[in-house]
């Protein structure tokens, strides 16, 4: 256990592991019996080990749902649906803005000076990026497009969806919670039969 | 059939037309290359007579009356091969044609050696080289042009929708490929290479080689295309999905999911526990790590007493200050000091009076106990505890319960 000292310290402190944010520990996770070592470590703590469906993430949930952890995953459960749209507008305004001609996924470079580049001589994503800065789970206050972006990518940085590697260094990659939040995305979704389709039509047929 | 080989008189003739028509190209390389770029040349970038030479070497055409002047298909291939252009490039799968010629040439290569005509014969068997080494570079440029364009992630193409269009077609390609190779049946060669050494060599060690090299190509090829249209196919979805969730959580503000982490099965996906954060202080006791907890502590930053300047004020007497006093104070308080650092140094309890008397010190004992004392008072809370003080004192008398202190010891209390 004394090897994954480092490791289960993060997973307590709610670290996401992933490929990206600490690969070799992710490498460990996958294996089997590091999973039962850590499940057995972390049982008086009620806690265990969870992964998203493709395995493509760790986490720490409760091993017995208690009445506070209910409770606890009752507020956290409110906040992620709060942060859905703001998140998912985020992603949208990357993806056009930089011009990828796909969403953003895990392993994905931000340099930070391209995207206040491209924003600032547009001013329809220049008002949507106010909008989104303005937005509850930024809360930027700030008029001036620079500290707004800076804002939006530190709050995602603390929220465990980007990295940044060099902490004097504007670039950041993206993580593999991305994945975790499209999956519950999807999860909703599929749960509560929304009519929100992610198949292309099938334009040949028509 | 293969066509007769022309007499050496044609064959020069060929060699003079041929040198001519390739000079062409190379003399109007930068307007032609626009042409290819552009879909059609700019007439006026040529004089008549040049455009007559490049029309009669069929370098240019007009494929219809309305339409301007554009490069042959096969100028435009071999250029689109020269540059990778993944675009442009042409794939030819054809195998069943290069089979009928070889099989031909195999023939005529017979027939001449059985009349006993060795030229012709030799000059057979070069084409058929010739042959064999373009069915096997068909293949060639065919993988080359699959990988070239699986490594650019088919990035000559901007929008995800092509890409996937564009993996499909190479898939389709790569298929067509595959099927060319299961034409080949290598019995058929063997037979048509009996004895024959040039012949085996050629056809069957020669190009089985070649070609199984190339049918592990194509395999590897296939997964990896397969692979990639997963990938692009799952980046697409994902991509509708943001949009589409995020079209429908504007259309529904006030959107609220089902209670999950109510649940009795609650999904995974949900189960986040809070976080932990493991504490830890210093551990005292642990004699070992003594030595670098000192280090640690040594290695603290000090703080750096702030200078408070010397504030003038007004006083109505002269302060008495008789020098000789003060440096007598001085001494007995540094005499009492070292009196506290022997204490430190011995560990045990020391008596006042014994060490006033070994050190044989000049202070009158009463004056020497009562400065010990008065250090004592003035150590801070802390640095009291760390000693221990024994008065060793009785009553003045018998009906006086005033205790007279006679000495005192002071010892290091144990910690």
């Amino acid at each position: 256990m004394l090897q994954h000292g480092p490791l289960l310290e993060r997973l307590l402190a709610g670290d996401f592991i992933c490929r990206i944010t600490d690969e070799d520990a992710y490498r460990h996770l996958s294996l089997e019996q590091t999973q039962q070592d850590i499940n057995h470590y972390l049982r008086p703590l009620n806690r265990r080990l969870v992964s998203n469906d493709d395995q493509s993430v760790y986490f720490l949930g409760y091993y017995e749902l208690s009445k506070e952890a209910r409770e606890q995953l009752s507020q956290q459960f409110a906040q992620t649906v709060q942060s859905l749209l703001p998140l998912l507008e985020w992603l949208q305004l990357v993806q056009e803005t930089l011009g990828r001609d796909s969403a953003l996924t895990a392993g994905d470079t931000i340099k930070l000076q391209e995207f206040v580049l491209r924003t600032e001589d547009n001013q329809s994503l220049r008002q949507r990026l106010n909008t989104l800065a303005s937005d509850r789970f930024f809360n930027s206050q700030s008029e001036q497009l620079d500290s707004q972006v800076k804002l939006i990518f530190r709050r995602l940085k603390e929220h465990g969806y980007l990295l940044q590697p060099h902490a004097d260094r504007q670039y950041y990659i993206v993580t593999g919670k991305i994945d975790y939040l499209i999956d519950v995305i999807r999860f909703i979704r599929d749960e509560e039969h929304l009519p929100v389709e992610d198949t292309p039509q099938q334009e040949a047929l028509l | 059939m293969a066509p007769l080989d022309p007499p050496p008189g044609i064959a020069s003739n060929l060699f003079n037309t041929g040198a001519e028509r390739l000079a062409l190209l190379g003399k109007y390389h930068k307007q032609l290359m626009q042409g290819y770029l552009d879909g059609y040349v700019d007439e006026t970038a040529f004089s008549e007579g040049a455009l007559k030479k490049l029309i009669a070497a069929r370098i240019l055409w007009r494929p219809d009356e309305q339409q301007p002047l554009a490069l042959r298909p096969l100028v435009s291939e071999l250029i689109a091969s020269m540059v990778a252009d993944e675009n442009r490039r042409q794939i030819n799968a054809d195998v069943a044609e290069k089979l009928e010629q070889i099989r031909n040439r195999v023939q005529a290569y017979r027939d001449a050696q059985y009349k006993g005509d060795y030229a012709v014969a030799e000059l057979q068997l070069q084409r058929l080289t010739e042959h064999v080494h373009d069915l096997s570079g068909q293949f060639e440029e065919a993988i080359d042009s699959l990988w070239h364009r699986l490594n650019s992630d088919f990035g000559f193409v901007s929008s995800l929708d092509d890409k996937i269009r564009e993996n499909e077609r190479a898939q389709k390609q790569l298929r067509r490929l595959l099927d060319g190779l299961d034409l080949l049946d290598f019995t058929e060669l063997i037979e048509l290479s009996e004895g024959n050494n040039h012949l085996r060599k050629l056809l069957v060690s020669q190009l089985q080689s070649q070609l199984s090299s190339h049918h592990s190509s194509l395999l590897e090829v296939q997964k990896r295309l397969v692979e990639l249209l997963a990938k692009f196919r799952q980046q697409q979805s994902r991509s509708l999905l943001i949009s589409n969730m995020v079209a429908f959580l504007r259309q529904h503000p006030k959107y609220q999911p089902a209670d999950y982490p109510n649940r009795s099965e609650l999904p995974d996906l949900f189960n986040q526990a809070s976080a932990i954060r493991p504490q830890a202080a210093i551990a005292l006791d642990k004699a070992s790590e003594r030595q670098i907890l000192a280090e640690l502590v040594r290695a603290l930053p000090r703080q750096v007493a702030v200078a408070l300047s010397d504030t003038p004020s007004a006083s109505f007497s002269e302060l008495l200050q008789d020098e000789e006093i003060a440096a007598r104070q001085l001494a007995l308080k540094t005499d009492v000091e070292n009196f506290y650092l022997r204490v430190i140094d011995r560990g045990g309890s020391l008596s006042a009076l014994e060490y006033l008397t070994e050190q044989q010190l000049p202070w009158d004992s009463e004056i020497w106990l009562y400065q010990i004392l008065a250090e004592y008072q003035a150590l801070p809370v802390a640095e009291k505890q760390m000693f221990q003080l024994q008065r060793e004192e009785s009553p003045a008398s018998a009906v006086n319960s005033l205790y007279l202190i006679r000495d005192i010891s002071i010892g290091l209390q144990a910690a």
